[in-house]
């Protein structure tokens, strides 16, 4: 095990330079464009970065919030970053997170009132809610060639209005009035939380699998095989790879990593399945991915960066009255900023 | 009865407009051999932008210029990430839709709930006043007329001009465009944001003829459904608008029952468009593989940068 570790360090310490390079300039013109942007809406722009760094980084509440949100964008980050190594394009974080957390509420619905026993029951089955809505897409690539890029993307629509449907009818709390909401889950199958901040234990999930899927990647047999499918099918599979196979795992394995991003959201943040769980942080984790070249330790890193955007962008809305939205702005031009400097150091 | 089917129907051909213009934008970028995963935020920047027009001068004609004008600029960026830098195209189109979804809801936030005249809908002379086609296909806002009359003509445009030949072969092989003295980079370029006016005026036709309104995301994913049309259709932009109008279909259908009161649920029927959508490309299945531009091989089956 140690002769991973110093392997994979050694490898990290190889890729840093070009991944600082990347977020030297991925930083310096989207802040200059989003601050044109503010004075445009007639809104200060140091004031509103001042409020939006104290917001994120300058406080611990702030420095908390930020965790909070980095787990599950690093997981959602993973599961575009297992398919992209072996040549698939998953934008169905989405949906995914959304089954998962679908399938926690309704595991959580069928188990009723039960001790701390329960907890794995409900990760598992968010994994595998999250792994079944892959698995759809996974099916139609390797059975009919369909593009998994269009399929997730669709996929992402239809996961939305069928957590909409089951928390307007069949799992929908009978005490939350109007709300569409499951029932709270009993603090019992809650992941414990540090101080009555959000931050929890779930959280640790997420460098846990970046550094399983680390190992497994870079020192494996298996990662080998996919990594060799990724850089050219047609030469895995006269080497004797199942690509199909590979494929289908893949993203199976990146469902689950997306539906253990929604555990996170309804487990450890919101206690209940809501439609506007973890909506978002699919596409995020796809932007995080993107911006490390899909390196899954790196990973933790821009997932961290892109939360702190994101918990900033509340700031926005409280001092500057802008909708939390207009956040998307500077997300997508940090990565717009990283695409641009060229494909050559693009690992994706 | 009658009344009903045609009601259907014709909602049908007024709600494919706006996938229509954007699936034919994407084909437009795509025949050049460019996929624009943007298109749903140029849709969403031209849907805003006509309807701020709009709203300001009181001419939905100018708003929908406006709003192609608006999908263009952003296509512009994509076009400047993917093609001129040379980086990856479905990652820089997802970085511009969500580009679009954060400018939108910046500036839109104090539309929503402006009231605007839209577009009115004219009916044709003669035509509309055919029995059941009439209703059907002719008495519609000049945005639905202009995507029918588009179809045909991008057709045209491809199949027997020079440029469109230019175009093509850009899709299927650059370096022989290159070796005739065109540059494929520039219409690569060209080919991008002209796709993004059309998807522009797509989510036009959305905000100022069909739903009169600005609201965040109000596209729902037609951009996307867009692209997936283009591949259901062969590249070829007379089945586009068989596939746009499945959609539009779908969409009008499910609309019509929930207003009859059919006891499923309202959520389950908003998603029969986005399976409709996944079904007719399982249906076509391999078929259309061979019909792809070469250069988007790379792109869409070895999706690495």
């Amino acid at each position: 095990m140690s002769v991973f570790t110093v392997g994979l360090t050694l490898r990290v310490k190889r890729d840093f330079k070009p991944i600082a390079q990347r977020f030297g300039v991925a930083a310096v013109l989207p802040v200059a464009l989003f601050a044109l942007f503010l004075m445009l809406a007639g809104v200060a722009p140091i004031d509103t970065f001042a409020a939006m760094l104290q917001s994120s980084v300058g406080s611990s509440y702030g420095i908390g919030e930020v965790l909070v949100r980095a787990a599950p964008f690093a997981l959602t980050a993973l599961a575009a970053v297992i398919p992209a190594r072996a040549g698939l394009l998953n934008v169905g974080a989405e949906g995914q997170l959304v089954c998962g957390g679908l399938g926690v509420a309704a595991m959580a619905f069928a188990l009723g009132d039960v001790s701390p026993a329960g907890i794995p029951l409900l990760i598992v089955a968010g994994m595998a809610g999250g792994a079944a809505w892959a698995g759809i897409a996974g099916v139609l690539r390797t059975k009919l060639q369909l593009s998994e890029t269009i399929s997730t993307l669709l996929l992402n629509y239809i996961g939305y209005l069928l957590v909409a449907h089951v928390l307007q009818g069949p799992l929908k709390d009978p005490a939350s009035f109007n709300w569409p909401y499951s029932a709270p889950l009993s603090d019992a199958l809650r992941f414990a939380t540090l101080l009555g901040s959000r931050v929890n234990v779930g959280m640790l999930l997420a460098p846990l699998a970046a550094g399983v899927l680390a190992v497994l990647l870079f020192r494996t047999y298996w990662g080998l095989n996919l990594r060799v499918t990724g850089g050219n099918p047609q030469a895995a599979r006269r080497a004797g790879i199942n690509v199909p196979r590979t494929y289908l795992t893949v993203m199976l394995i990146a469902g689950a990593l997306a539906g253990l991003a929604g555990v996170l959201q309804v487990m450890g943040v919101e206690g209940r399945l809501r439609p506007t769980s973890g909506v978002g942080f699919g596409y995020a984790g796809f932007l995080a991915a993107w911006m490390v070249g899909h390196h899954p330790i790196w990973v933790l890193l821009s997932a961290l960066l892109l939360a702190a955007i994101a918990v900033s962008g509340d700031a926005l809305q409280i001092t500057a009255g802008l909708p939390a939205s207009s956040i998307n702005i500077l997300t997508a031009l940090v990565l717009l900023g990283v695409l641009a400097r060229g494909r050559a150091q693009s690992r994706g | 009865m009658l009344s009903i089917v045609e009601a259907v129907l014709g909602g049908a051909v007024r709600s494919s407009t706006a996938v229509l213009f954007a699936a034919l934008g994407e084909l437009i970028a795509e025949r050049a051999g460019v996929v624009n995963l943007g298109t749903e935020g140029c849709m969403l920047t031209g849907a805003l932008g006509a309807f701020a027009v709009t709203a300001a001068t009181g001419n939905p004609y100018l708003g929908a210029l406006a709003g192609g004008g608006c999908g263009a600029l952003l296509a512009a960026v994509h076009a400047y990430v993917a093609v001129v830098r040379g980086a990856n195209q479905l990652a820089t189109g997802m970085a511009v839709t969500i580009l679009g979804l954060g400018v939108t809801s910046f500036w839109g936030r104090s539309f929503v709930s402006t009231q605007i005249q839209g577009m009115e809908p004219i009916n044709l002379p003669v035509l509309s006043s055919m029995p059941l086609l009439g209703p059907i296909l002719f008495q519609h806002d000049p945005l639905t007329y202009l995507s029918m009359l588009l179809a045909p003509v991008i057709w045209l445009f491809l199949a027997r001009t020079r440029w469109g030949l230019a175009l093509r072969a850009t899709g299927e092989r650059q370096e022989v465009v290159y070796s005739v003295g065109y540059s494929p980079t520039m219409i690569r370029f060209a080919a991008v944001v002209a796709g993004g006016f059309l998807a522009g005026l797509g989510g036009a036709q959305l905000a100022v003829a069909y739903t009169l309104n600005w609201v965040e995301n109000m596209t729902q994913g037609r951009g996307y459904v867009a692209v997936a049309m283009v591949i259901f259709a062969s590249w070829n932009p007379l089945m586009a608008v068989a596939g746009s109008y499945l959609f539009g279909g779908a969409l009008s259908l499910q609309l019509a029952l929930q207003a009859q009161g059919v006891g499923v649920s309202p959520f389950l029927m908003s998603a029969v468009p986005y399976l409709v959508t996944l079904g007719v490309l399982i249906v076509v299945g391999r078929r259309r593989r061979q019909a792809m531009p070469d250069e988007l091989r790379a792109v869409f089956e070895g999706s690495r940068g």
